[in-house]
This record gives C-alpha cells, structure tokens and sequence, in this order.
C-alpha cells in the first residue's frame, strides 16, 4: 500500500515539474530571442521556443500535448507583452504553435522512431518535416501577422524568421530531445576520457569561434570573401563532434557555435551594429543551417554504423555464449543438470551484464508448483519452490507460450500484483521472461532482469533469450526423461525381486534376458534358453517336457496370447506341482514373460477339500440312508420272507410219499428270482453308501428318477405318501456320477416326503417330472403338498446347516447345490400356487446313449 | 375244525410272499386263497367259511390295520395273524390291543407260522363253540 500511494505521488508530481520546466525553458528561449534581434525588427535571429515546443510535443504523448502548449502560454505572454502589442503577442503564439504541431505531427507519422536521430532515414525526416518544412509553412502567417501590425518588410519577416527557425529547429529539437531521453545516464556512464575528450572539443570549439567571432569590425569587412574562413576553423570541430559524439554531441555543438557566432555578431551591447552586420549574421545563419543539415546526417550515419556494429558485436558475443552452452549441456548426464544449470545462470549473467537470472521449472511431483533457481551478481543459487498461483499472470503467460517483456513496471498489468511486489523488492526495472518449451509442454520460464534503466534490455535480446531457452527446455526435458527412464527401471527391478513366484523375461528365441530373485528353477539361468531347457526335460523322459516347449514357442512366435500349463516335478522328498503362465512381451522385438509358482500347497489344499467334499456328502448319504433303514428292511426282508417260506414248503412237500416235483421246480426257480431281488437291494444300497471317486458317465435321468423312487417305494408306503412319476417321453442323456446324480434325487425326495409328514394322509403326494427343456436342458422338479418354503428362507435353503427338520444337519440341499454346481447345472426352489414346493434341478444334455 | 381243510386267507401286496406262503400253507394240509390287496379280498373273498386271515400290515390302500377293524363288526370274529417286513412297536401294540393272534416280522419260520395258525384255529373253533352255546342257551 505504501509503495502504490508513494507511486502515485510521484506520478502526480512529474507531470507538474515537466509542465514548469517547459515554461520556464520557453520563456528563457524566447528572451534569448529577443536578445538575438535586430532592433527595428520583429523577427530574432535565433529563435529557440518554437523548437523547445516541438521538442516538447515530440517527447509526449499526443492527448496531453494541448496542456504542454498551454503551459507555454504564461511564459509566452509574460516574455513577449511588455515588448509587442497584445494582438501580435498572440497571434504569433498561434503561429509558434502550429509550427510545433506541424513538426511534431509529421514527424509521428512519417517516421517510425520520431525522437530518434540514429538512422539516415530518421534524420531525413526530422529535417525535411521537422526543421524545413514545418517553419516554412508557418513563416507564411506569422510574416503577414508582422506586416500587418508592425509594417514591416514581409519578405525581410518570412526570411529571417524562416532561417532563424531552422536554424533553431536543426540544433535545438535533437539536442532536448536527445538530452531528455537519455543524456544523464549516457554522461554518467560514459568513461574519464570520453569526459576529457569531450572537454578538449568543446575548448576547441569556443576558441575557434571566438577567434572567428570574437571581433565584429574585422568580421564585418568583407564577409563574402573572407566566409570560407570560419568554416574552415569550425569545420574540423563539428566533424569531430559528429564523428565522436554523434548526432546528440553534434547538435549540442551546432547549437553552441550558432549562439556564439550570433552573440559575438550582435557586439557587446548585444544589438547588431550595423544592417550590413545584420546581413553578415543572417549570411552565417545560412551557412550553420546548410553545414547543419549534412553533418547531421553524416553523425547519423556513422551513429547508425556504429550501432549496427555495436549489435553485430552483442550477437556474436551471444552466439559464442549460446554455442558454449549448447555444448556444454548435449551431453551432460541427468544427475549433472541442475547444478550446470545454475552454473550457467551465473556465467549468463556475468557475460551479459544482467542484475538476475532466474530459472523456473514446474515441478514434476506437484503441477501447480514452481521450482525457481535464481542468480543475482555475488549470490549463490538456491533452489525455492514458489506456488503458480503467487505469480498467476506470468504463469498464464508461460502457459500460453508468451514471452513477457517489461520495460518498466509500469508495464505490467493491474492485476499483476505479486509481479509487481517482487519488481519493487528486487528493484527490477526491466525483465523479460521466455517460456521453456518441450514439444508440446511448457516445462517453465527463464527471466532475466537489469535493476537499472541505463541497461533496459532491448528487443532482440528477447530473441536470443528464446535460443537460449530451448537449449534449457531440450536439456530439462532429457533429465526429466532420463530420471522417468531410471525410475522405471527401478520400479521394474522392485517389481521383478518382490515378486514371491519365479518371473523370467525371455527374448524372442526364448533366451532368459532378466529373472525374479524367486526364480529357482534349475538349469535355467539368465543367458539360457529355457525352449530348450523344455525339450531337454523331454528328451530325458519327462511327457509333459514337449507340451512345455511347444506353448512357450507358440507364445514367442505370436501364435497365442498365452499359454497356462500345471506339472508335477518330483523334488528328492515328495511331488510338487508346478503352475506355469506364459505371456508374450508387449514390445517392438517379441518375447515373453514367464511366471512360475509352485502350487503345491493349493493342490493339496484342493485335494484336501474334494476329499472332505466326497466324505460329507458320503456321510450325508450314510444319514440319508439312516432315515431310509425302515424302507430299505422292508425292501429287503420280503424277498428273504417268500425265500424262507419257499424252502420251508418245499421241504415239506419232498417230505410227501409222492413229492410234486413240478411243484418244487417252480418253488426253487422262485426261490432263485427273490434271492437276485434281495440281492438288487443290497447292490443298490451299497453303490449309493460307496464312498468314492467321482465317475462321470452318460446316463438316463428318467431311468435314474425312476430307480430311486423305486427304492423309495416301501417307504412311501410306510409313510403313507403316493408318489406321482411323471417321466420325459425321451431319455434324458446327461454328463454326470451316478451315485451323485441319485443322491440329489433321494435328497429333494426324502425331503418332500419329511414335509407332508403332518398333512392328512390323502394329502401325502410327492409329484416327481423329468421334461426337456428347449432341448437342451433337462429338468427335474418335485413338487410336494407340505407347509412349503417359509418367506426370506429361499437364499438360506441351500446353505449349509440349513435344516428345519428336528434331526436333520442341514446338510442335504447344500450338498445337492455343489453336486449339481459340479454338473454344470442348477438347482432352485419355489413355493406352489396353492399349498407345498417345488424343488427342481436342471443340468445340460448330451449327445449320445447312456452306458 | 381240523387242520386239513381249513381255509386260511392271505393277504400281501407282494407277490412273491403270497406265492410262497400259499404254498407252505398248503403244503400243511391248509387250504390258501391269496389276494393282492384288503379291497380285493373284501370284495372277493369268502370271509364266512375262513379259519383265520394272515395279512401284511402295509400295503397300497388299505392295511392290515384297516382290515382288522372291518373284521370286528362281523358277528363272529376271524382271527387275525399280522405279518410285517418292517415291524414296529407301536403298530405291533395296537393290533394285539385290537386282538390279533401275532404279530410275525418278515421273515419267519414255518413253526412261528404255524404256531401261530393253530391259535387262532383254536381261538375260531372256541368263538364258534361259544356261539353255538349261546344259540342252544338260548
């Protein structure tokens, strides 16, 4: 806040002390006029106010010329009234005026650096609109102004008053302007002896002007022969100037000599002695005017030269510093880069004579960072991380790819505030920022800074600042790339040791390029072929050593995507197994990745599990059958009833005096079919308290539904339950273990018959129905009249321990659901319409008959 | 009532045991009609010159139990012989209650048979004895 309000004063303050100064200069020009007058005449021989006000306007802006002109009203006024009538007074103010504007316009516009003198083209301008053109339009009004009130001579009038502005206009406008716009700092830095040299011409160039000048009487005889003179003594002088000091010291010397010709002309007393006097001095005013104008040209020639040299110089000093820093980072590894770099942002600007260097890179691990090096003569760089958005407007700037050039820090925008703060901290007076681009991104921005307005960078620096850049941005990039590079390589050797199962990396003939630290198989070492490390296990017996090989170089051939294999190996102490992935390597030159994991513990696992699976469900069979011992007696012990009886009659009838023998036969052959019938019941009943392997073959569900509820019949019975059969009219072929397949069957059965066992005896019915469904499915459903499924139970019926029955272990159904989940199948329950559920089970057909 | 010639009635769902019993009955000097269900029996059978019925206690429609309980309303009551493949106590309590003569688990011997037989042509010659007593009483 102090900082904008001293700001302001001081905005405020300038204009006033410019507006004082230019009164106070047209007023001391114009009694200087009046001093170099010739008595009787309007006109001076000299006459500096009107060229003090196109200098004037030259060096401001054009809305505020009317306050500078204005400003020159007082002073115009308070010089001139007390000498000429008031309406001359102002009249000639008009005429002064648009003298100035007409000068300081076209100079504007027809030139396109009007306050610059250091160009032929420049100077061509200023002196044919600026000091010819511009006081020969305006003599016109200002002689007849003149003739008019005074009565003088008009011709007389225009001439003088014509030469007197030119001569004005020639010495004067470049001598402010150049004084104004950079005459203090250039003296200042200027070295002693360009002081001393300075101090020698203008010592010359008194001496020899006054000893032209000195004495009127001898200079007033004979002026046309004796003209040459003069200009022949201050000729070497202004040459001097022009040579040395260019178009700024030249115009200083012009404007010394003319005042000294003309103030030694007009005599002690300060007035021209004599008209033929008069004449002499108006001849010199010619003279000056006429030597003025090429020697103006020529100072600003050589000045152009000069700085064309001078730029030729800085380009090739910048193209040597911008070639030593490319060599210097082409080949700079990753790890070397930033402190190059900051060594470099030191050379650069030790060489260049800068106040600041700065480097700013956004942050790889945080995007709205900045990481910022910065040098400063006598200060070591030190590496700070600044937040973008502190410094939002020059981020967006960078992030647009502009390249941000601040003269004065005026320049910058209103909402460039923390900009501005660190110009006032760092006492920056002109920067420019170029972007670091890499392709597409912005990688950051390199600045630089001058603290002082004598070294205000130019222009073209902003170019070579750009050259300069790209070998930064080329050479940030290649360490952000070669530390992405290492990172991955890093991230890939951890990824590789971590890994708990054997990982190698094989080329595309199979070679082993990098393995896992888990990676133990033997034989098969990086640098080894493991293709053929397979087919070697082949050759010395292995049978799945060629199956091995032949997927892996299917794999590396591009021939599949990949290739699951699982072996047993016998290690000295017992077999383990081995499950082995192959997948190809996802790059220009082939190859694959191998992933090797000893699954020896899973497989025991699994086998642990099926054989805990076959027991329970053995178990669950075993309690199945439990509950059908009653039936199964009964089943049993008819056979063995009509068997006893049988033989007990037969006995007794051979007992007879004349034995029936036909009798007998037909008892015995009885005898023969109930043992096979008893025998059937104990074959059946043994096959399903088997406790086995699980044996998958082609079999008749309808014949299979039709066996169990067969054996089911007794106990039907006993339980007072009819059963309804109603079978597919073709056989329904599928995949599965018998004894499996006919558990489900006794389970949903059992089951059905356990749920009526409190319903009214008529109610007792268990409908069982095998169809084929769109003919590729087989479905079984039993349906029964019981209190059906209770609501929320459905997801709980085929969980484990799930029971409703007093005595039941809640393991039936649960084992039904992974025998038919083995099947490949489904089994589901649902409530009937009107009373009791349905259980179904369906399983998928096959092709072919049943064995 | 001797033993040759009584006629005893079978009663089995089962066609080997009906064969097979028929034919020790008859090999005994019994006569033996056999019939596959109670309702086939009721509705063919001659219960008034029947020394005793030997029926199984489960069967397809009505049971031995049933039949027990139909024969009971008859003026002179036939002696009853349960045979079972699947015996159990409580039905064994509640047809000796209803006055079976035995109660036979499948399978049994020819002398349990018989045993069995011969009480309950006892038991029949005795009723019908009392019976005629009570005629001639009256």
């Amino acid at each position: 806040m102090m900082a904008e309000t001293g700001n302001n004063r001081v905005q405020g303050w300038r204009p006033a002390a410019t507006l004082l100064a230019v009164a106070v200069a047209y007023y001391v020009g114009a009694q200087l006029g009046f001093i170099l007058r010739f008595p009787p005449t309007t006109p001076s021989v000299l006459w500096p106010p009107n060229s003090i006000l196109t200098a004037t306007l030259l060096l401001t802006p054009v809305r505020r010329w009317w306050l500078y002109l204005l400003a020159a009203l007082p002073a115009h006024l308070a010089a001139e009234l007390p000498v000429l009538p008031p309406l001359l007074v102002f009249g000639l103010f008009a005429t002064n005026c648009a003298e100035a504007l007409v000068a300081a316009a076209g100079l504007r516009w027809l030139s396109d650096a009007p306050t610059r003198f250091d160009t032929l083209p420049r100077m061509a301008v200023f002196v044919l609109v600026g000091a010819l053109a511009a006081p020969f339009v305006s003599s016109f009004p200002d002689a007849a102004l003149v003739t008019a009130i005074q009565g003088e001579s008009y011709s007389f009038v225009w001439r003088t008053r014509f030469f007197s502005n030119v001569l004005a206009s020639l010495t004067i406008v470049p001598a402010v302007v150049m004084a104004v716009r950079n005459g203090l700092p250039n003296l200042r830095a200027a070295a002693p002896h360009r002081h001393l040299e300075a101090g020698l011409l203008a010592s010359g160039l008194f001496l020899a002007s006054m000893g032209q000048f000195g004495n009127p009487s001898e200079f007033g005889l004979g002026l046309p022969a004796e003209l040459s003179a003069p200009v022949a003594v201050l000729l070497p002088f202004l040459l001097w100037s022009a040579v040395r000091f260019g178009p700024g010291g030249l115009s200083v010397c012009l404007v010394a000599t003319a005042l000294l010709a003309v103030v030694a002309g007009t005599g002690e007393s300060g007035i021209f002695v004599t008209q033929r006097a008069a004449e002499a001095v108006l001849s010199l005013q010619i003279l000056l005017s006429t030597m003025a104008i090429p020697l103006m040209c020529l100072a600003a020639v050589i000045e152009e030269r000069r700085q064309a040299s001078e730029a030729l110089a800085t380009r090739l000093r910048l193209e040597e510093m911008l070639s030593r820093l490319s060599a210097a980072f082409v080949h700079l590894p990753s790890t070397e880069m930033h402190r190059a770099l900051d060594e470099w942002l030191g050379r650069l600007g030790e060489h260049m004579g800068l106040d600041c260097v700065v480097i700013a890179e956004y942050s790889r691990t945080a995007a709205d960072e900045l990481v910022v090096r910065a040098w400063a003569p006598s200060e070591p760089v030190k590496p700070q991380t600044v937040a973008c958005r502190e410094v939002r407007w020059a981020d967006d700037q960078l992030r647009q790819r502009q390249t941000i050039a601040v003269r004065d820090v005026g320049d910058l925008p209103p909402h460039a505030h923390a900009e501005r703060l660190m110009f006032r901290l760092y006492g920056i007076r002109s920067c420019i920022v170029v972007p670091l681009e890499a392709g597409e991104r912005v990688l950051g921005g390199l600045a630089v800074a001058t603290t002082s307005a004598d070294r205000a960078l130019r222009e073209p620096f902003s170019g070579w600042l750009r050259l300069v850049a790209e070998v930064f941005a080329s050479a940030l990039e290649r360490t952000a790339m070669e530390d992405a590079l290492r990172a991955s390589e890093g991230m890939k050797s951890a990824i590789l040791s971590s890994l708990s199962n054997g990982v190698a990396v094989l080329d595309s003939d199979g070679t082993i390029v990098a393995v896992s630290q888990s990676w133990t198989i033997e034989g098969a070492t990086v640098g080894s072929n493991y293709v053929t490390a397979w087919r070697e296990t082949a050759r010395a017996g292995a049978s799945h050593g060629s199956d091995a090989a032949a997927g892996i170089a299917a794999v590396l051939a591009r021939e599949r995507d990949s290739f699951a294999f699982e072996y047993t190996a016998r290690d000295p102490t017992a077999e383990r197994w081995y499950s082995m992935v192959v997948v190809p390597l996802n790059q220009p030159d082939g190859g694959a990745v191998i992933s090797h994991t000893d699954v020896t513990e899973r497989k025991r696992a699994e086998v642990n599990a099926q054989r805990s699976r076959q027991e329970l469900a053995h178990f669950t069979r075993v309690s199945t059958m439990g509950a059908l011992a009653a039936s199964l007696a009964h089943e049993l012990n008819q056979p063995l009833a009509a068997i006893l009886s049988n033989a007990q009659a037969a006995r007794r009838f051979l007992d007879a005096a004349r034995p029936d023998l036909g009798e007998i036969r037909s008892i015995l052959s009885d005898i023969v079919e109930d043992d096979k019938r008893a025998g059937k019941v104990i074959e059946g009943l043994r096959e399903l308290l088997r406790k086995g392997e699980t044996e998958v073959e082609l079999l008749d569900l309808n014949a299979l539904i039709r066996d169990v509820v067969k054996l089911l019949g007794s106990d039907a019975l006993i339980r007072r339950v009819r059963m309804h059969l109603d079978v597919a009219a073709e056989p329904l072929i599928v995949a599965g273990d018998r004894i499996q397949l006919q558990q489900v069957v006794l389970n949903l059965l059992v089951n059905a018959m356990d749920a009526m066992a409190d319903c009214p005896t008529e109610e007792r019915v268990v409908s069982v129905q095998t169809e084929l469904c769109d003919g590729q499915t087989a479905r079984v459903s039993v349906q029964d009249a019981g209190p059906g499924i209770l609501t929320g139970q459905h997801d709980l019926l085929f969980e484990p321990f799930y029971t409703t029955k007093p005595t039941g272990m809640g393991m039936g159904l649960s084992i039904s659901r992974s025998i038919m989940e083995a099947h490949g199948g489904l089994i589901w329950a649902t409530n009937n319409p009107a009373r009791g559920a349905t259980f179904s089970f369906a399983m998928p057909i096959r092709n072919g008959t049943a064995t | 009532m001797s033993r040759n010639g009584a006629r005893i009635i079978v009663v089995d769902d089962d066609i080997s045991v009906r064969r097979a019993l028929s034919r020790l009955l008859i090999s005994a000097g019994y006569q033996a009609q056999t019939f596959e269900s109670v309702r086939d029996l009721l509705m063919n059978g001659e219960l008034g010159r029947t020394a005793c019925v030997i029926v199984d206690v489960r069967m397809p429609g009505p049971g031995g139990l049933e039949l027990q309980e139909i024969l009971s309303q008859v003026p002179v009551p036939i002696p009853i012989i349960f045979i079972t493949g699947n015996p159990d106590v409580p039905t064994a309590v509640k047809a000796m209650k209803a006055g079976a003569v035995d109660f036979l688990s499948k399978p049994f011997s020819e002398e349990e048979l018989f045993g069995a037989v011969e009480r309950a042509l006892a038991l029949r010659s005795a009723s019908t004895d009392q019976r005629r007593m009570a005629h001639r009483r009256r």
